[in-house]
Parts: C-alpha cells; structure tokens; sequence
C-alpha cells in the first residue's frame, strides 16, 4: 500500500511540476517592464475588451438556452430524449475546429440558412458577432449540462407547493427553483464564462483572425506568436491564466457548500 | 352547503371516491401506508389530475390550477423553501394577494404570532427544530386564509411530546379560524384528537368507519 501511495506521490509531484513548470516559463519569459508594456499595447487592450464583451455575451445567451433546456430535460422524459442529450454533449467532445467548420457551412453564403440570413441583413460570420456565435456554441453544452444536474438536485415538490401558494409555474420558476438550484447554476455561468473566455477553433473559422476586428485574447496570442510578437501574445495569455485561474477557483468554491434543497432538513 | 365534495373522484391508485366535508369541518383520512391518502390530497390540492367531479361550494375545480384555488397545503416534508427565512417563506405566499405592502406585513406578523413562530421569523428552515418547522410550514399555509387546509402527516416526524403540544396547538387554531381541514394520517389517536370525524381509506376506497382499523389489531 505504501509503495502505491509513493507511485501515486510520484505522479501528483510530477503533474504539478510540469504545470507550474509551464506557468513560470511563459511568467518569466519576459521582464516586468516589458511585460507591463505589453499589457498597455492597443492590441492588448482591444483583445481583452473584445473577450469580455463577447464572452458575457455569449454566457447570457447560452445561460439562457442553457437554463430552460437544462430544466426542461431535468423535469420531463420524452421521446428521443438520450438521441437529443448526446447531440448536446456532442459539442463538449468535438474538437472546436471541427464544430467551427459545421457553422461555418451553416451560415455561409451558399447555405439555405446563411442566405436568409444574409437577406435579412444579418452578418455573423467573420465579424465581433460570430466570435459570440462561437463562443456561445462552445458554453451552452456546458451550461445545459450544469443545469440539468443541479435542476435534478431540487425537489420538484417544492414548486408544487410553491403552487398551493398562489405562484403560478413561471414564479415557482423564478423565485423557488432558480434560486434552489443556484449555486448549480453560478458554477454552470462561471464554467460556461472560462469556457467562452478560451474559445479559439470554433472562433477561428466562424469569424477568422482579423487583428482590431475579430481578435480576442486566444485570437492575439496566436496571431502574435504567428508573427514574432512574443511580448503582446505572452501578455494576453497572462491575462487569459489569471482569468482562468480566477474562474476556477470561484468553481472550487462555489463546489465547497452543499447543493439546495439537499439533505439539510434532519427531522426531530 | 358542503365546502367540499368529490363525486366518482377516480385517480389511477384511487378510487371511486366520494367525500363531503362540510364547512367548518376537521375530517381525519385514516389508513395505512400506499393506501392513496397523499394522492387523495394532492388531488384536492390540484397537483394531480383526476377523473369525476371535485367541487367547491358547488363551484367545479376541473381545470382550476393549484395556484387559482387558495388551499392551504402542508405536504409531509414541509417543503419549506430553504433559501428564504421563516418570514420570507410566509410572504412569498403573500406576493401575490391583492393587499397593499402594509398590509402583507400585517399579515405576516399575525400569522407569525398566532402559529408561535414570531420569535424564529429571520432564521432559516433549516436551523430550526422539528415543532418549529411544523409551525413554519402551518403558518405559511395559513397565510393566504385558505378556504380549506390540507395536511399530510403532519406530525409523523416528530416526537410524541411535541406531537402532543402541536395537536393541542392545531386545535385551538383550528377552532380560532374556523378551519376546514382534511387530516390525512396512519395514526389513529392522532385522527381522532384532531377531527371532528374519522374516515378510513384502504386500497384507494373509503371503507365505513370502524373504532379498530383492521391495520391497527
């Protein structure tokens, strides 16, 4: 047993020294003040404004659908239910790229959908509004996920009596269950945000790489490196590390209480 | 004219049922586990569907939802919302009656008051005891002056000498308000202390009145 503890030990060791090993080369890689540069360049600046803006976007939008699709799978069985849950999932394990390249032959031009779009004057591909596209894409399986786990975990007794108390299903819905299932839900929006903050394959082929246009923080490392620029790439994924970093431990925490609705009520 | 009455009420594990409770009336539904007393309630309380006719003074409930037909519910596990206090939970029930702000609060603190749960309005659900829950849950039942009170195994969890105090204290408010109520239980005694008439409910039928149900021998 000690023996396999000392493999074990062996193995945590190494993972985390290569990961910190990895953080501290790109962290050192640059002096402080070429760094604090960096981070002041426009490029720099216009990725992270980009990121945030499209990657709350996005988080809206795939808590949104998220949210009700989660709910609907949570509370209700219907036909063809695990066919549509695994084209759901489909997303998570899909390679970006590869889910990029299927919107991108959605939307363009020569498809039916891409072509009404296109007449009603909407223009998603290659512009800020595809990067939301494909972030959106990427966060919402997560989300739908999420939602549906923490969904199941509330009774749904409560919202039928949250009925014999004059609230109608939408208030039950608002003001019982949501907020039952919330912390599942706030680690889902955190997931779902670090999810979209990093989205790079899907980004890429549904609104390309275009510097000042479409270029998010993931989209500026890469194009940086492409060119040369370390100082700029290295500064955004700094700043993509530390979000990242930030967002994961707020799920840690998040993951720390117990789930509503769960266990807390010990009768006398 | 009867406040309630179910006519060939049928449900999958029930029925037919028929059942008169008179306005102002305590009625216990006595009968063992699985025998549909809960399904019976939910029912009533429009949870479940059903076939046959559930009136109210002579008003069909057909397609009435739980949320238009101002019953008070007690479920068995209370069901308190656990993300909102004592107080909260009660004006929750509140938010939607056509009373102004002042007058919910009111309300509140009277409710509060007369189910002796005043004292633990700010705390949560799920710091409280057994009896103090039962009288949260009662009171925010009580709220919106229901028109009927439904209790399922009210006190099946807790201990004899709270059960005792609760009974007492269901009486006397009961009697206060003017409740009608229907008291589903598996406790005879229990039954019998709290309505003014017993009824039993076997397999999902109404069997007549015995002093010894058959399960209790």
């Amino acid at each position: 047993m000690s023996g396999l503890l000392l493999l074990a030990g062996g193995c945590l060791i190494a993972i985390t020294v290569t990961v910190l090993g990895a953080l501290l080369a790109l962290a050192s890689h640059l002096p402080l003040d070429a760094l604090w540069l960096a981070l002041q360049q426009q490029e720099t600046v216009f990725a992270l404004r980009l990121s945030l803006y499209t990657s709350l976007l996005a988080l809206a939008l795939a808590l949104l659908f998220g949210t009700l699709a989660g709910y609907l799978l949570a509370r209700r069985s219907f036909p063809g239910q695990a066919l549509i849950e695994t084209l759901l999932d489909l997303p998570m394990v899909t390679p970006p790229l590869v889910a990029g390249m299927g919107l991108l032959f959605l939307l363009g031009r020569d498809a039916p959908v891409g072509s009404a779009m296109a007449a009603a004057g909407w223009h998603l591909l290659f512009s800020p509004a595809g990067v939301i596209l494909a972030q959106t894409y990427v966060a919402t399986p997560l989300i739908v996920r999420s939602a549906r786990a923490a969904f199941q975990a509330v009774d749904p007794d409560y919202a039928a009596v949250a009925g014999t108390l004059g609230l109608t299903p939408l208030w039950a819905f608002l003001l019982v269950e949501i907020p039952m299932a919330g912390r599942g839900l706030l680690s889902a929006a955190v997931l779902g945000w670090a999810r979209a903050l990093g989205e790079f394959g899907a980004t890429l082929m549904v609104a390309g790489a275009t510097r000042l246009h479409t270029e998010t923080l993931p989209m500026a490392v890469f194009l940086n490196i492409a060119s040369g620029e370390t100082e700029v790439a290295i500064a955004c994924a700094l700043i993509l590390l530390s979000m990242a970093f930030a967002l994961l431990l707020v799920i840690r925490l998040l993951a720390g209480g117990k789930s509503a609705g769960q266990g807390q009520f010990q009768h006398a | 004219m009867p406040e309630l009455r179910l006519e060939a009420v049928t449900h999958p594990v029930l029925g037919p049922l028929d059942l008169t409770v008179a306005d102002g009336e305590a009625v216990a539904v006595l009968g063992p586990s699985g025998a549909g007393k809960s399904t019976l309630l939910k029912i009533i309380a429009g949870l479940l569907p059903y076939q046959g006719r559930l009136t109210f003074d002579g008003v069909s409930m057909a397609g009435v939802p739980a949320y238009r037909r101002n019953i008070g519910y007690l479920s068995q596990d209370l069901h308190l919302f656990p993300h909102l206090s004592v107080e909260n939970n009660i004006r929750l029930a509140l938010l939607f009656d056509r009373t102004s702000v002042g007058q919910r609060r009111e309300r509140t603190r009277q409710i509060l008051n007369l189910c002796a749960i005043a004292h633990r309005a700010q705390r949560r659900p799920q710091t409280l005891s057994g009896g103090e829950r039962q009288r949260a849950a009662l009171a925010r039942a009580l709220a919106r002056h229901p028109r009927l009170l439904l209790l399922d195994e009210p006190f099946s969890r807790l201990d004899r000498s709270t059960k005792q105090i609760l009974w007492t204290e269901l009486g006397t408010l009961r009697r206060h308000l003017g409740l009608t109520a229907l008291i589903v239980t598996h406790d005879a005694e229990e039954a019998v202390t709290l309505a003014d008439r017993v009824i039993i409910l076997q397999a999902g039928l109404l069997l007549p009145a015995a002093a010894t149900p058959p399960w209790d021998t």
